[in-house]
C-alpha cells in the first residue's frame, strides 16, 4: 500500500514543481495531495508490521535504485508531510503573488522541490543517492531562504547557510565514500556486525551535526531562520534540521558505534540544550529566539539518543528504550510546535513588519487568534503539561532517571544531563514568557504594532491544525506510542515492545482531566469576576497616573538577570550614552548579543586564514624575472640539500 | 466510590488547610516581635472578602489576566493531589509523577508571569523577570534533590520515594529543600511578603494589579504551594514509611508546623538579601542538594 502512495506523492510533487510557477491553486492542490499521500504511506508503515522496500532495475549514477521506508524513516517522513502540507497552505497567503509578484511563483516551485528532495533522502537506501538527495535539498533550502534576495541580510544568511551546509556535506562525502570503500558497495542497511566501521560514526556525527544545528556547529542556523520567509523558517526548523538528526539516528542504528559515542552525544545534547536556550533568552529578534530554541530542542533530542546509545553499550538496558522513544516523539513534537510558533511569528511579521520585540506589544487586541495560538505553542515548547512538549521530555527524563537508579557508569552522564535538562526547561519557560509578553501583552510600543491586523484563514488554518496536533499528542500520548515504538524497534530490534509503558496512559488521562479543569476554572473565574463587577482602569503602576508605553519592561530587561549568568558566553555588545548635565536630553543604552561562536571564534579564525592566504598570494604576481629567481633559488636549495645530505 | 470519597477528602484537606500556614507564620513573627499580630485565620477572612469584591482590570489586560491565575491554581491543585500524604499515599501515583509535579509548578509559574505581564507595568515586569530567572536555579536544586531521593530508594514515583528518610544525606537535603522552599514561596531572605516597596519584591509585585476573585485565587494558590513544599520537605527527611499510620500523620502535621515556625523565625531574625545575592544563596541550595545526591550515591554502595 505504501508503494503506490509514495509514487502518487512523487508524481504530485514533481507536477507541483512544474505547475507551481504558473498556478498557485493547482500547486497547492498537488502539494497537499503529495503531503497527504506521504503521510498515509508513512503511517501505514508506522502502524503496520512490515517495512516497505523497493529494488529497481533502473540505475541512477551507476547504482541500482533501492528505496526503503522503515520505522525510523517513516517517522521523519510523517513529520515532513505534515509540515510540508500545512506550510504550503500557509505560504499561499503569507508569500502571496500580491505581495511578492517576483518571488512567489519561484517560492512555490522550490517549496515542492524541497519537500520532494527531503522525502527522497528519507527513502533512499543507497549512499550515493542519499548524498544526491542531501545536496539537492540543501540547495532547494538555499533558494527558499533567499527568496527575498534584495535584502543584503538575506543574501548573507543564505550564503552562510550554504557554506556551513557544504562544510557538513564534505564530512558526509568522506563518510559515505569510506563506507562504500570498506563494504564494497554503496548499499545502505543494517551492518552492525562489522565492528571496523565504528570510527566512521564521528564523521557522520560531524556532518549531520552541522545540519542539525548542534552547538557549536549551529552558526548558520540563527541568521538563516531569522531571515528566511516564515514558512521556510518553519520547515527549516521543523524538518530540515531534523534531517541531520535523522542521519545521526539512522546511522547509529545501522552501523556499529564507538564506545564513547553515547557519552559524546549526550554531552553534546546537554550542552546544546542549555547554551542554545541561553542564547534564545538573550535575543530581541523573535525569529532568532525561535531559531536558538531549535538548537535547544535538538539538544533535548540528542540527550535521548545519547542515553539510548549508552543503554545499548550497557547491555541493552531497558531505560534506553524510554529515552529513545522520548527523543523520537520530541522530533514530532518539536516539528509541530516550532512550526506553529514560526507560523504565528510570520503572522506578526506580516502584520507589523518588524521582528524586534522591543517594537511590538499589545498585539492580542488586534490579533487574538495569533496571540492565543502563540501562547499554546509557548506552553508546549516550554515542556509544560498538559501539552505535547511535556510528554516527550517526561519520557527522556524517565530514561535518565532509570539510568541513575540503575547505578551503572551511565548514571554519571545521566545525572548531569537531567539537571541540565531541568535548567533548560526553566530557561525555555523564561524565554517564551518573555516572547509572548513582549509581542502580545501590554501596550503597543510603536505605531505599526498598534495598527496590526489578524491574519486570514489561509494562515490561521495551518496554525490551528498544528495546535490541534500539539493538544492531541499531549492529551492522548498512547495514541502515538505505537508509531514511536515502531521506530524504536527498527532502530534496535531488541527493543521491540507492543505495549506502551503503563504510566503513559495514566499521564494522558491526568492531562485530559487537567486540561478540562483548567478551561473550566478559567471560564468560571471569568464569570465570577464579571458577576461581581469588573471595572476597567489604568494600569496601577504604584499610583503613577500617566504611565507611557516606554515605561514597560523591555525584552532585554526581562532577560537581564538570567543572561547575566551567561555573560561569559553571550559576550553582549553595549552602546551606552549616559545622561549628562543638569537637564539631560538624551541617553542611550543599546545591547546586542552576537552569535558568539561565529563572530568571536570563527570570524577571527577565518580572517587570519584570509590574511595568511593574502600574504602567500603576494608571491604570485606574474613577473617573469622573479619566477626565474624562484626557480633558481629552488634548484640551488635542492643542490645544497643533495650535497649536504650525502648518503641516499 | 471509595476513590471519589478519598479524592474529595484530600481536596478538602488541601484546600482548607493551606491558608492556615501563612497565619501560623504571622503568629510566630508577631510572637517574636512581641506584638499581638493578626489572627491565625486572617487569610481565610481575606479570601472570603476578596471573593465577594469587584475586579479592577487594567485597560490593557486580555482575558489571560484572569485565565492565568485560574490555570495556575488548577496546576497547583493537581500538584497537591500528586503529593503523597504520609500513610494515606497519593490520590494519583504513577512512575514519573514527581516530574509531573515539578512541571505543574512550572506551569503555575508561567501562568502567573504571563498574567503579570498583561498589564504592561514596569513593576510587574520586574517581578515576573525575577520569578522566571530565579526559577532556573530553584528547579536545578529541586531536580537534584529528587535525583538524590531517587538514588536512595531506586524509585521514580513519589509514594515510594518519600516513604523512607533521605538517609545519610537527610540534613543536607533538608537544608537545601528548605532554602528552595523559602525562594519558591517568596519568603525572607529572598522576598518580603510584608513589604510595600514594590521595587524589592518578587511575588507580591507580580500580583499588584490583581484584585477581587482572581487575587483570592492567587493567594490561595500561593498558600497551597507553601503547604506542598512543606509536606515535600518533611516527607523527604522523616522516615514516614517506618512509622505506624497514626504516628506518621502526627509526624507529618508536626513537621509542617515546625517548618512554618522555622520560616517565621527566619523571617523575624533575618533581613532580606540584596537581589544580587539571591543567585548565590540559591546556588548554595543547589550545592547542598548535589552533596546530598553524592552522599546518597555513596551511601547505598556499601
Amino acid at each position: 500500500m505504501s508503494g503506490p502512495l509514495l509514487l502518487l506523492a512523487f508524481v504530485a510533487l514533481v507536477t507541483a514543481i512544474l505547475v507551481g510557477v504558473r498556478s498557485s491553486r493547482w500547486w497547492l492542490a498537488l502539494t497537499v495531495t503529495g503531503a497527504v499521500a506521504g503521510l498515509i504511506a508513512s503511517l501505514t508503515v508506522l502502524l503496520g508490521a512490515t517495512d516497505w522496500e523497493w529494488r529497481s532495475e533502473l540505475t541512477l549514477g551507476g547504482e541500482l535504485i533501492h528505496l526503503r521506508l522503515d520505522g525510523v524513516s517513516a517517522l521523519f517522513l510523517a513529520l515532513l508531510s505534515v509540515v510540508g502540507g500545512t506550510g504550503g497552505v500557509y505560504a499561499r497567503e503569507y508569500w502571496s503573488e500580491q505581495h511578492y509578484p517576483a518571488s512567489a511563483p519561484r517560492g512555490r516551485a522550490w517549496w515542492s522541490a524541497l519537500v520532494l528532495c527531503m522525502g527522497l533522502v528519507l527513502v533512499s537506501s543507497n549512499g550515493l543517492h542519499f548524498l544526491i538527495g542531501w545536496e539537492l535539498f540543501t540547495v532547494c533550502a538555499y533558494f527558499l531562504i533567499t527568496l527575498d534576495r534584495r535584502r543584503r541580510e538575506v543574501r548573507a544568511a543564505g550564503w552562510l547557510y550554504l557554506a556551513a551546509s557544504h562544510a557538513g556535506t564534505v564530512c558526509l562525502f568522506a563518510f559515505f565514500s569510506t563506507l562504500a570503500a570498506r563494504t564494497g558497495s554503496w548499499e545502505l542497511g543494517p551492518m552492525r556486525e562489522q565492528a571496523g566501521l565504528a570510527p566512521l560514526f564521528w564523521l557522520a556525527l560531524t556532518g549531520f551535526g552541522v545540519k542539525a544545528g548542534v552547538f557549536p556547529l549551529h552558526v548558520w542556523l540563527p541568521s538563516a531562520h531569522a531571515s528566511a520567509p516564515s514558512h521556510v523558517s518553519a520547515i527549516l526548523s521543523g524538518v530540515a534540521i531534523k534531517m541531520g538528526l535523522y542521519g545521526i539516528v539512522r546511522f547509529s542504528g545501522w552501523l556499529p558505534v564507538p564506545a564513547a559515542a553515547g557519552w559524546v552525544v549526550i554531552g553534546l545534547g546537554a550542552t546544546s540544550a542549555l547554551l542554545g536556550i541561553a542564547f534564545a533568552l538573550a535575543q530581541n529578534d523573535f525569529k532568532r529566539l525561535l531559531a536558538y530554541c531549535s538548537v535547544e530542542n535538538v539538544g533535548v533530542i540528542l540527550i535521548g539518543v545519547g542515553a539510548a546509545l549508552l543503554a545499548e553499550a550497557n547491555g541493552d538496558a531497558p531505560w534506553g528504550r524510554l529515552a529513545l522513544a522520548g527523543a523520537l516523539l520530541h522530533v514530532w513534537n518539536h516539528g509541530a510546535f516550532k512550526a506553529l510558533l514560526f507560523f504565528s511569528a510570520g503572522a506578526v511579521l506580516h502584520a507589523t513588519g518588524t521582528r524586534e520585540m522591543s517594537k511590538l506589544g499589545g498585539l492580542w487586541r488586534t490579533m487574538p487568534w495569533t496571540a492565543g495560538l502563540f501562547a499554546l505553542g509557548a506552553v508546549a515548547v516550554s515542556g509544560l503539561p498538559p501539552l505535547n512538549g511535556f510528554v516527550s521530555e517526561w519520557l527522556v527524563y524517565l530514561g535518565l532517571f532509570d539510568a541513575v537508579t540503575g547505578r551503572g557508569p551511565a548514571a554519571w552522564a545521566a545525572m548531569p544531563a537531567a539537571i541540565m535538562l531541568a535548567m533548560t526547561g526553566a530557561l525555555a519557560m523564561a524565554s517564551f514568557a518573555k516572547a509572548g509578553a513582549m509581542i502580545f501583552l501590554g501596550a503597543p510600543r510603536t505605531k505599526p504594532a498598534a495598527h496590526a491586523h489578524e491574519c486570514g484563514p489561509g494562515m490561521r488554518g495551518p496554525m490551528l491544525v498544528l495546535a490541534g496536533l500539539c493538544v492531541l499528542i499531549g492529551l492522548s500520548p498512547v495514541l502515538f506510542w505505537p508509531a514511536v515504538a515502531r521506530a524504536v524497534a527498527s532502530w534496535r530490534p531488541a527493543w521491540a515492545a507492543a505495549e506502551a509503558p503503563a504510566p503513559l496512559a495514566m499521564l494522558g488521562s491526568v492531562h485530559v482531566v487537567l486540561a478540562v479543569l483548567m478551561v473550566a476554572a478559567a471560564v468560571w473565574l471569568w464569570r465570577k469576576a464579571h458577576a461581581n463587577s469588573v471595572r476597567r482602569g489604568l494600569t496601577w503602576d504604584c499610583g503613577y497616573a500617566r504611565p507611557t508605553v516606554r515605561m514597560q519592561y523591555t525584552s532585554a530587561s526581562f532577560a537581564g538577570i538570567a543572561t547575566g549568568w551567561f555573560r561569559w558566553l553571550l559576550q553582549p555588545e553595549r552602546t551606552l550614552r549616559r545622561p549628562r548635565g543638569l537637564f539631560p536630553t538624551e541617553a542611550i543604552r543599546l545591547e546586542r548579543v552576537p552569535e558568539t561562536v561565529l563572530e568571536k571564534l570563527l570570524g577571527p579564525v577565518s580572517v587570519a586564514v584570509m590574511q595568511v592566504s593574502a600574504a602567500a598570494r603576494r608571491l604570485q604576481h606574474g613577473r617573469l624575472q622573479s619566477y626565474v629567481v624562484y626557480v633558481v633559488a629552488g634548484l640551488m636549495a635542492l643542490g645544497v640539500l643533495v650535497l649536504l645530505g650525502g648518503a641516499p | 466510590m471509595m476513590l471519589m470519597l478519598d479524592l474529595i477528602l484530600r481536596l478538602v484537606l488541601w484546600l482548607l488547610l493551606a491558608p492556615l500556614l501563612p497565619g501560623v507564620i504571622n503568629r510566630v513573627k508577631a510572637w517574636v516581635a512581641g506584638r499581638r499580630g493578626p489572627p491565625v485565620l486572617q487569610l481565610y477572612y481575606d479570601l472570603a472578602r476578596l471573593w465577594q469584591k469587584g475586579v479592577v482590570m487594567s485597560t490593557l489586560a486580555s482575558p489571560g489576566f484572569v485565565a492565568g491565575p485560574a490555570v495556575a491554581w488548577v496546576a497547583l491543585t493537581g500538584a497537591a493531589l500528586l503529593m503523597p500524604l504520609g500513610p494515606a499515599g497519593a490520590a494519583f501515583s504513577f512512575r514519573g509523577d514527581v516530574l509531573m509535579l515539578i512541571y505543574l509548578l512550572a506551569l503555575a509559574r508561567f501562568c502567573t508571569a504571563w498574567a503579570a505581564m498583561e498589564t504592561g507595568s514596569a513593576f510587574e515586569g520586574m517581578g515576573a523577570a525575577r520569578e522566571v530567572s530565579y526559577a532556573v536555579l530553584a528547579e536545578a536544586a529541586i531536580i537534584t534533590a529528587v535525583l538524590s531521593l531517587s538514588v536512595q530508594t531506586g524509585s521514580v514515583s513519589l509514594v515510594s520515594m518519600l516513604a523512607p528518610s533521605a538517609g545519610a544525606g537527610a540534613v543536607l537535603l533538608a537544608a537545601g529543600l528548605f532554602t528552595v522552599l523559602l525562594a519558591e514561596n517568596c519568603r525572607v531572605p529572598f522576598d518580603d511578603p510584608n513589604t510595600h516597596l514594590e521595587l524589592t519584591m518578587i511575588h507580591e509585585v507580580m500580583v499588584l494589579d490583581h484584585s477581587g476573585p482572581p487575587l483570592a485565587v492567587i493567594l490561595h494558590g500561593a498558600s497551597m504551594k507553601l503547604l506542598l513544599f512543606a509536606v515535600l520537605l518533611v516527607q523527604a527527611v522523616l522516615p514516614m514509611g517506618d512509622m505506624s499510620p497514626l504516628a506518621a500523620t502526627g509526624a507529618l502535621a508536626g513537621g509542617v508546623l515546625a517548618v512554618m515556625i522555622g520560616v517565621g523565625l527566619i523571617e523575624s531574625l533575618l533581613a532580606r538579601l540584596a537581589f544580587r545575592r539571591v543567585p548565590l544563596l540559591l546556588t548554595t541550595a543547589f550545592l547542598l542538594c548535589l552533596f546530598a545526591l553524592l552522599v546518597a550515591w555513596k551511601g547505598n554502595r556499601v
